[in-house]
């Protein structure tokens, strides 16, 4: 070392605190009890050293990291019949001429533009079979995104791709369309109201920025200053979302700021006093508001009543830690809880945390969590299954179990469904394989259900 | 779920428990050098020791188990910051609010950690493994699956970051009381 090297060397010693408390064997062996891939995943590695390569057509170890990041998968609706947009909670359906957010869904051939460099009326690629893979799914080309981020809309799909981009794809090739650079200050999936796409430009201390775009070329269109009150959440998780009658919600410090996008400019100011916000939900018919707050080992769910801003209701969970990622239902509200290996997706029927019942095995292995509301139910992917719910009840509607990858853990995310498809993250870390496929889910997922 | 009475059903290796309550600190402060607070300190000490509990008595053999922790930390962590956080970029960190702590103490681990957030991932994960847990580089290589030379790298640029870093200068001079 030189001497610059020993002089950081120093800084990290003296400078990194001791630990509040420390580790014990029993919470290691809660974590392999409770989280038993965690053994698993180790099995035929008697070495320490570096994982072998494998042959065969993967990518090099150099792209792994980037590769692995994010891919997504195409679910097709197909037979099943899945027919219409997702009505989603994050994903309004589509708007005709740019008006109410809630006019009717759309297919994928109205979403083509002029604009696009590739026509979504495009036939679907027939894609490549995946090994262990639920519901048939296929390969059918290689995205790179942040997981979590994806969502549809008006027949596009829209993410946040891995090189720092809100990018808009094409659901019936999986190509990139419209692309434009974008960091992502916080994690929330974009929000797409009429023909303009939302995001958190900035997400830090007293200030946020919200961005807009245009939805086919992807232009920015709209920037919005929303004071937060009280320094802003460090965990947001969806700190933005938005109403059934196009309205933004954005957690904004220890309260939620309302905008009306379309002036646009901060209509009211909901107060919470429960913390710094995190993460924002919204009933389908607009009566309640979700509000998440929490530290690091709870999280708080405030249910508000719309427009009078009274409480409803109010519950804590402390047993996963941190949480956020709120999706609104007609029946309540959905969530993550926990961090890395220990995230999971709960239901909390009329969004009572105190009756929250866990959905579908979440993803461990610092792979993302989360439910997405799409096509008329719930999803939740993960690396052991992907389930879909009822929106009413959070009952398992399908489940379809995700054979591990030569004992390695494959991950699909949670869907979102786009004019009779739906689309997901996959990778497997396996054959650091990753892409868009298609599969179909059984008819149970098609959405029939009172949402 | 799952509930603690399975817990009892686990065989605990021969001298696991040694090594946790020995080396647990050690490892959470590597934890909280990477991920910037405790809770996912934690998170990230666990996970890697939950996948050294089944391989324990091989480890042992090799006498390798703390390169192996310290490999599933890193690896964790860096697929931590593939993932969902990967396009965040720490602009803002809020202030520590524990009482006991004078003012000098937290100014400067919020310097140490903001000029740790303007290293990407790979560049933290080698600082962290080179300068504070002391590993070689060919151990850092092994840790992370790449080459020394990647390592020597990733060193280089980290350090040059480093260097523009607020704060950091005046630490690294010791202008600061720790």
């Amino acid at each position: 070392m030189n001497t610059e090297e020993r002089k950081l060397a120093d800084v990290l010693h003296r400078i990194t605190p001791e630990p509040p408390r420390r580790v014990t064997v029993e919470q290691v062996a809660y974590r392999l009890v409770s989280e038993p891939k965690l053994g698993r995943q180790t099995r035929g590695r008697e070495s320490a050293g570096p994982r072998p390569r494998r042959r065969g057509p993967v990518f090099s170890r150099a792209l792994a990291p980037v590769m692995a990041a994010a891919a997504v998968v195409v679910i097709a609706g197909a037979g099943a019949g899945i027919a219409v947009l997702a009505n989603s909670h994050h994903n309004p359906p589509p708007l005709a001429g740019g008006g109410s957010a809630s006019s009717a869904s759309s297919s994928a051939s109205a979403s083509s533009s002029p604009t696009q460099t590739s026509s979504s009326t495009q036939q679907t690629t027939s894609g490549t079979g995946v090994a262990g893979a639920p519901w048939d799914a296929k390969l059918i080309g290689h995205q790179a995104l942040v997981q979590g981020t994806l969502v549809s809309a008006d027949g596009s799909l829209y993410a946040i791709g891995n090189t720092s981009t809100l990018d808009r794809i094409n659901p019936a090739t999986g190509a990139v369309v419209a692309s434009v650079p974008y960091n992502m200050p916080v994690w929330n999936p974009p929000v797409v109201v009429g023909n303009t796409v939302w995001e958190v430009s900035s997400y830090n201390g007293g200030n946020i920025v919200l961005q807009g775009y245009n939805a086919r070329t992807l232009a920015r269109t709209s920037s919005l200053l929303v004071p937060a009150i009280g320094a802003v959440s460090i965990g947001g998780q969806g700190v933005l979302t938005s109403g059934p009658d196009g309205d933004l919600y954005v957690a904004a410090g220890e309260t939620v700021a309302v905008v009306n996008p379309a002036i646009p400019q901060e209509i009211h100011r909901i107060q919470v006093l429960a913390g710094k916000t995190s993460s924002v939900a919204v009933s389908p018919d607009g009566s309640k508001l979700y509000v998440g707050t929490g530290s690091s080992t709870s999280f708080r769910l405030v249910v508000f009543n719309l427009p009078s801003d009274t409480i409803a209701n109010e519950s804590t969970l402390t047993s996963g830690g941190a949480g956020g990622n709120l999706v609104a239902t007609s029946g309540g509200v959905w969530g993550t809880t926990g961090s890395g290996h220990s995230e999971w997706v709960w239901f909390a029927p009329n969004g009572n945390l105190a009756r929250a019942v866990q959905v579908g095995q979440g993803a461990g292995g610092g792979l993302s969590s989360f439910p997405s509301y799409s096509g008329g139910v719930v999803w939740v992917g993960g690396t052991g299954n992907v389930v879909c719910a009822s929106p009413a009840t959070g009952q398992v509607l399908a489940k379809a179990d995700i054979a591990a990858d030569h004992g390695v853990d494959q991950y699909f995310a949670s869907p979102v469904v786009s004019a009779g498809q739906a689309y997901s993250y996959y990778q497997s870390d396996a054959s650091q394989q990753t892409g868009l496929a298609r599969m179909t889910p059984p008819a149970a997922c098609t959405g029939n259900v009172s949402s | 779920m799952d509930t603690l009475t399975g817990v009892e059903h686990l065989a605990e290796p021969d001298g696991f428990r040694d090594f946790v309550e020995a080396r647990s600190s050690a490892l959470l402060r590597s934890g909280w050098l990477l991920t910037g607070d405790w809770p996912s300190a934690e998170d990230l000490v666990q996970t890697a020791l939950a996948a050294t509990w089944p391989r324990w008595s091989s480890l042992r053999r090799q006498d390798a188990p703390e390169l192996y922790v310290r490999k599933i930390m890193v690896n964790t962590f860096l697929r931590w910051r593939q993932r969902r956080w990967n396009g965040e970029i720490a602009t803002g960190r809020l202030p520590e609010t524990q009482a006991y702590d004078v003012f000098a103490q937290v100014d400067a681990r919020q310097s140490l950690l903001a000029a740790l957030d303007r290293l990407p991932a790979r560049q933290r994960a080698v600082v962290v493994l080179r300068y504070f847990a002391d590993q070689t580089e060919s151990q850092t290589a092994e840790a992370m699956g790449c080459s020394v030379g990647a390592v020597k790298s990733h060193a280089s640029k980290a350090l040059a970051r480093l260097r523009d870093a607020p704060g950091l200068a005046e630490l690294m001079t010791g202008e600061v009381a720790s």
